[in-house]
């Protein structure tokens, strides 16, 4: 009886193992950087807005403070939002024929809220609190990017579990003191190291491993 | 969306829609293929209304209904997530002073029970009530709850509640109503009011009672009855044949030495519950630091939660009640020759109790007892001085209205033109000799309000929806008389009204909102002087300040308590309102209809209790059916077995066996208002029991459980050795141990539970459910032991011929520090944290059960199936501190991790240490005898710290070397207990 494999089916047969080998890595590869990618974490993707309204005028531009319309930071796990009566505090003055801002004036007027688009995303399973962060030395641009530069808001950092540890591990790096958590040109000095140590103790903060633990943002 | 049936109309529909399609039918695919607009237009044309589409889906399915999707669209609302997975966020126009978005708010407020108010807290986070706290402040509920106030913020998103006005059961609306009755409702006002009658539920509130009697006085001829399925009348009554009016009594436990009940009831469910038992336990308490017990002697045909509590037991029949107090009433006065008597042993203990605590004692008895029984009692505590010191007597809390007899004379002689009958459904809750239901036909117009479309709602020409307490204003008495208001925290869901405001909608040109008329009223007794402040004051506190009543001097009168005729042998039918549904009022309320009844731990339904002795004597098992007929009247239930029952009693419970109602309180159930007759409503004498064919499944949260010889609840007798060790924490072991130990930061989370306070009221299950989003799974997954309540309150008892010793134990997860759990998961879903919580990961769970298998405790619960799936309703009431867990997660109580948290976060960011006290757990601060203390353990001032010290402290299975955070004080009896 004739051989039922010629002895070139030991060659395909090896081509197509390592095809399946060189398959899965590929997939594995494509797969952790689609999970990276823009497109998936929603980092610097711009959503369209109920109107377009440009951190760079208002932050970079008037020197507004972000907790004149993002109220709560200080004092709840939300920064807030500003109700449309916070706008009109400025824009029933000025620019108060605007197209850009009609909205604006037509939520105000018609007391219909504004329905912005979220731009940082955060699963439903993580607490995060911007009252603790902020009051502990952490400053906006840490995790919000220099949003004075942005036209239309978007997100620098993926919110990934890796992004709040590697600061939660190791949290005397992005520490800052108290008058400089709203400075959104911020960058870490040269002594850092220094500096961050003394702050670490000035805020008390818990460097056991406590901040590692999963109660701590998850419940 | 439900099967659809392949002989229906829609059946022959999809098939039509298909063949359009060009596709072939596929009856697999059938349901989903037709879920499209055009047959959804299709299903709608032909169901006007959804409920057929419903009819006969189980339980379960309430929670996956779909119905309340079609009416709720407004609600969705508050989950909108646009299609690209962005969510929105929407921000106030105008945003009110005062209010932090996403941050919780309290308003005080107070909940009601059978017109009877508790103060409350209600905690509402972006707007919406999401759990009920205890009023601290409150007089007389001082912080403590119940179940019922717990669960009434799930009733108020209840979407089967009443959502329309209706008229003549089609669809109608406020204007309507309002226009249809401007010239009826002129016609009696002219006509001084003849033919309109008036019937509520019992009514404590100021405000209301305030504008009945304006309207009567505008319209003399108007009659205002009340109508009350459980009700105090028959305690009023016995205070009108000992005192010659009625009253309503308060116990002062503090001035007591001695307590006898007589079938009491002051720890059971009901509206004196959460004030009375927490000061039983103080005054317990402060008795035990001073080296004795505030003992109970209890005699009762049957056991409830008061009886458990008791030190001293006896069985007594129904019928030997009376002539038992007669023989105390004698005893303690000193006449000779009370002779011998039912339960002889046990009244010459009581009696030697109570005469050495002359004037310092309490004799009891229950809300639902004999009023000759209540009149014997009264006499007893004057005999023994104790009128006015440990025994108050005060004003009757609830208005005394006209009672109902007349109502129904009147309705049948066909003089009542126009019936008015708000937040009461009589022709449910009505005994059935009264034939509410007929008499009803005769007369011409009759008007419904209530929360729901039950029973009356669908003989009645109109019927109206009403607001729930939680999103209305009003206020209400305490037991003590406080007047407690009543704030809305939420615009009505339903477009309800209340009742001043339906009322005022009948007779004002200008109808009035319920602020303005609850206002009005506190303005004129308040006074113009200083109003806005005291007003904002109230408000602020959650009740008038001073309102309570006062103490009223009374003696008994002359005439000795009249005799009533022995009652006839056989059996005795006990009919009480449920420990979880109460009358009916919370049927369709489902934490409350899985919440393991005391006593039974049965769910989901009412049994016809007996005692072994009489089971065994029809041969009766548990679950069997059997029939109690009384009079001509009768019912079929299932059999359940209850120890330290008497043998000629049969218990049923009254709020079940609903046909209309909603999605969870329909079709479950026996009932019990068949049994009742309006001169016997909580007695029914000479009833026989019979076999019926067949079984039930009666589901219960405990059975078949082994304790492999173990005795888990451990007994003080005063003044003895300690029962209480350390050896949980003292076992040899050859692991370092530090790692678990040494918090870092110094806090060590723990808790101590008194089992000497647990009365068993199950306030802390509902409350744990609430504040945890802890699903409910419907009676087919209860069977199946798949429970998902974090915290259960486990009922351990040793009933003999002579005693019968009860004990509730509230078991939450223990927290070990050498936690079993961990070493089964693998991976690491439950790990410690460094304040010694032992955690669960939802996110890691992978679903392989081990833990739970590991768990000495048994306290994990799992997600077999999508259990938190709900309504848009009910999900909006959910806590949004804490994940709502998916199918395949296991999960357990997490010692309230997100109150933890905030605190932490708090002391924080004002940069100080927590304080003692500072975290609640939801369970604790539920309790009403604050049996349950939390804290850090490793702070020796604080509470958990040194209650941990009380020498009556022990762990639970300690010896498995655990190491359990959570521990308990073993409970108390006298010094001379036998085992």
């Amino acid at each position: 009886m004739a051989q039922l494999f010629q002895p070139r089916a030991d060659a395909i047969f090896r081509f197509v193992l390592w095809c399946i080998v060189l398959g899965c890595f590929v997939a594995l590869v494509t797969a952790e950087s689609l999970s990276h990618s823009e497109y998936l974490t929603g980092r610097n993707m711009i959503q369209a807005q109920p109107t377009e309204f440009s951190h760079f005028h208002h932050v970079a531009g008037l020197g507004l403070d972000c907790r004149y319309c993002h109220t709560q930071v200080e004092k709840s796990a939300t920064a807030g939002m500003p109700p449309s009566h916070t706008c009109m505090t400025c824009h029933s003055q000025i620019w108060t024929n605007a197209r850009m801002l009609a909205p604006v004036r037509e939520s105000y007027a018609q007391n219909v809220p504004l329905r912005w688009t979220r731009v940082g995303r955060l699963p439903g399973y993580v607490y995060f609190n911007h009252a603790v962060h902020v009051k502990n030395g952490i400053g906006c641009s840490s995790c919000h990017g220099d949003v004075a530069k942005m036209q239309m808001t978007s997100q620098p950092h993926a919110f990934s579990m890796a992004f709040c540890l590697s600061c939660h591990q190791n949290p005397q790096k992005n520490l800052r003191p108290q008058d400089e958590i709203y400075d959104m040109k911020w960058h870490p000095p040269a002594d850092q190291g220094k500096r961050g140590k003394a702050l670490l103790a000035q805020y008390h903060i818990d460097t056991s491993g406590r901040l590692m633990d999963c109660s701590t943002c998850h419940r | 969306m439900p099967p659809i049936d392949p002989a229906s109309e829609e059946a022959d529909a999809v098939r039509r829609l298909l063949e359009q399609a060009g596709e072939r039918p596929s009856w697999r695919a059938l349901e989903r293929i037709a879920d499209t607009p055009a047959f959804d237009a299709f299903v709608r044309r032909r169901h006007l209304s959804v409920t057929p589409m419903l009819a006969g889906t189980g339980r379960r399915r309430f929670l996956q209904v779909m119905a309340a999707s079609f009416a709720l669209g407004g609600l969705t609302g508050c989950d909108r997530d646009a299609s690209s997975g962005y969510a929105e966020i929407v921000p106030y126009v105008n945003q009110p002073t005062g209010l932090t978005p996403t941050e919780p708010q309290s308003y005080a407020s107070a909940t009601l029970l059978d017109g009877i108010a508790n103060g409350a807290l209600v905690t509402t986070i972006d707007g919406r009530p999401i759990k009920i706290e205890g009023n601290p402040d409150h007089p007389w509920s001082r912080g403590g709850t119940d179940a019922f106030m717990q669960a009434s913020v799930l009733g108020l998103y209840d979407p089967d509640r009443s959502q329309a006005v209706m008229h003549l059961t089609n669809p109608s609306d406020w204007d309507a109503f309002r226009g249809s009755m401007i010239g009826r409702f002129g016609a009696l006002q002219a006509n001084q009011g003849r033919g309109l009658r008036i019937m509520t539920g019992p009514v404590t509130s100021p405000s209301l009672v305030a504008m009945l009697r304006d309207m009567q006085k505008a319209m003399p001829e108007m009659h205002w009855h009340s109508h009350a399925p459980v009700g105090r009348d028959t305690i009023y009554e016995g205070a009108r044949q000992a005192f010659g009016k009625p009253l309503d009594t308060i116990w002062d436990f503090s001035k007591a030495e001695t307590i006898v009940s007589l079938d009491g009831d002051f720890l059971d469910p009901g509206p004196q519950q959460v004030g009375a038992a927490g000061r039983w336990i103080e005054a317990r308490r402060n008795a035990a630091r001073a080296g004795h017990l505030l003992g109970m002697h209890a005699a009762a045909p049957f056991p409830n939660l008061t009886y458990a509590k008791a030190d001293h037991h006896a069985v007594v029949a129904q019928r030997d009640l009376v002539p038992l107090a007669r023989a105390l009433l004698a005893d303690v006065s000193g006449e000779t020759g009370a002779g011998d008597g039912p339960a002889m042993e046990w009244r010459t203990r009581a009696v030697q109790d109570l005469m050495k605590s002359r004037g310092r004692s309490i004799v009891v008895t229950g809300a639902h007892a004999d009023p000759a029984l209540h009149a014997l009692v009264h006499r007893i505590n004057a005999a023994l001085g104790n009128l006015g010191s440990s025994v108050i007597y005060t004003d009757p809390v609830v208005v005394q209205a006209e009672p109902v007899e007349s109502l129904l004379d009147a309705m049948e002689r066909g003089e009542v033109s126009c019936l008015l009958i708000l937040e009461s459904n009589p022709v449910y809750s009505m005994p059935a000799d009264a034939r509410f239901g007929d008499r009803l036909k005769h007369v011409p117009l009759k008007i419904h309000a209530g929360l729901y479309q039950d029973e009356t709602a669908l003989r009645c020409d109109w019927h109206l929806p009403l607001t729930h307490p939680l999103e209305s204003w009003g206020d209400a008495r305490s037991p003590d008389g406080t007047a407690t208001l009543i704030q809305p925290t939420i615009a009505p869901l339903y477009g309800g009204r209340s009742i001043p405001e339906i009322l005022s909608m009948l007779q004002d040109t200008d109808p009035r909102g319920g602020h303005e008329i609850l206002r009005s009223y506190w303005r004129r007794e308040l006074g113009d002087d200083g109003f806005e402040a005291a007003w904002r004051d109230a408000l602020l506190a959650g009740f008038v300040r001073d309102t309570a009543f006062q103490p009223q001097h009374v003696a008994v009168t002359a005439s000795g308590a009249p005799n009533p005729a022995p009652a006839a042998d056989g059996i005795d039918v006990l009919i009480r309102p449920d420990p979880t549904i109460w009358d009916g009022a919370f049927a369709n309320n489902a934490w409350l209809q899985e919440l393991p009844k005391p006593w039974t731990n049965t769910v989901w339904q009412n049994v016809l209790t007996l005692s072994p002795a009489r089971a065994a004597k029809h041969g009766l098992k548990n679950r069997g059916l059997a029939t109690v007929k009384a009079g001509g009247d009768a019912v079929t239930g299932p059999v359940w077995i209850v120890e330290g029952q008497h043998d000629d009693v049969v218990m049923v419970q009254l709020g079940y066996g609903r046909g209309t109602l909603g999605s969870v309180g329909s079709g479950i159930g026996f009932d019990a208002y068949a049994l009742r007759s309006r001169l016997a409503p909580w007695t029914r004498h000479g009833a026989t029991l019979h076999v019926a064919s067949g079984e039930r499944r009666v589901v219960t949260s405990q059975e078949l459980e082994q304790q492999g010889g173990h005795d888990f609840v451990r007994l003080q007798p005063i003044g003895a050795k300690p029962v209480g060790d350390d050896t949980a924490f003292t076992q040899p072991t050859l692991y370092n141990r530090t790692a678990a130990e040494s918090a870092s930061d110094g806090r060590a989370w723990g808790m101590v539970i008194d089992l000497d306070a647990c009365i068993g009221c199950n306030a802390c299950v509902v409350a744990c459910q609430s504040e945890n989003n802890v699903p409910v799974v419907g009676e087919e997954q209860f069977a199946e032991g798949r429970s998902m309540h974090w915290l259960r309150v486990d009922h351990y008892r040793d009933d003999t011929s002579d005693h019968s010793h009860q004990r509730f134990m509230p078991v939450p997860c223990m927290h070990c520090e050498t936690a079993p759990c961990e070493l089964g998961c693998p991976v690491e879903a439950t790990v410690h944290d460094h304040e010694g919580l032992n955690l669960m990961i939802y996110n890691r769970c992978v679903g392989t059960r081990a833990c739970s298998s590991y768990c000495p405790y048994k306290v994990r619960h799992f997600n077999f199936l999508h259990y938190s799936e709900a309504p848009p309703a009910i999900q909006a009431r959910r806590n949004p501190e804490v994940t709502v867990r998916a199918r395949g997660v296991m999960e357990k109580c997490t010692y309230c991790v997100q109150r933890i948290v905030k605190a932490r976060i708090t002391a924080d960011i004002d940069d100080r240490p927590i304080r003692d006290g500072e975290v609640v757990t939801a369970c604790a601060s539920a309790c009403p005898t604050r049996a349950i203390t939390f804290g850090d353990l490793a702070d020796e001032q604080s509470a958990v710290a040194s209650a941990r010290k009380d020498p009556r402290n022990y762990a639970l299975l300690g010896e498995l070397n655990t190491r359990p955070r959570t521990t308990y004080l073993a409970a108390l009896v006298p010094s001379d207990w036998k085992a």
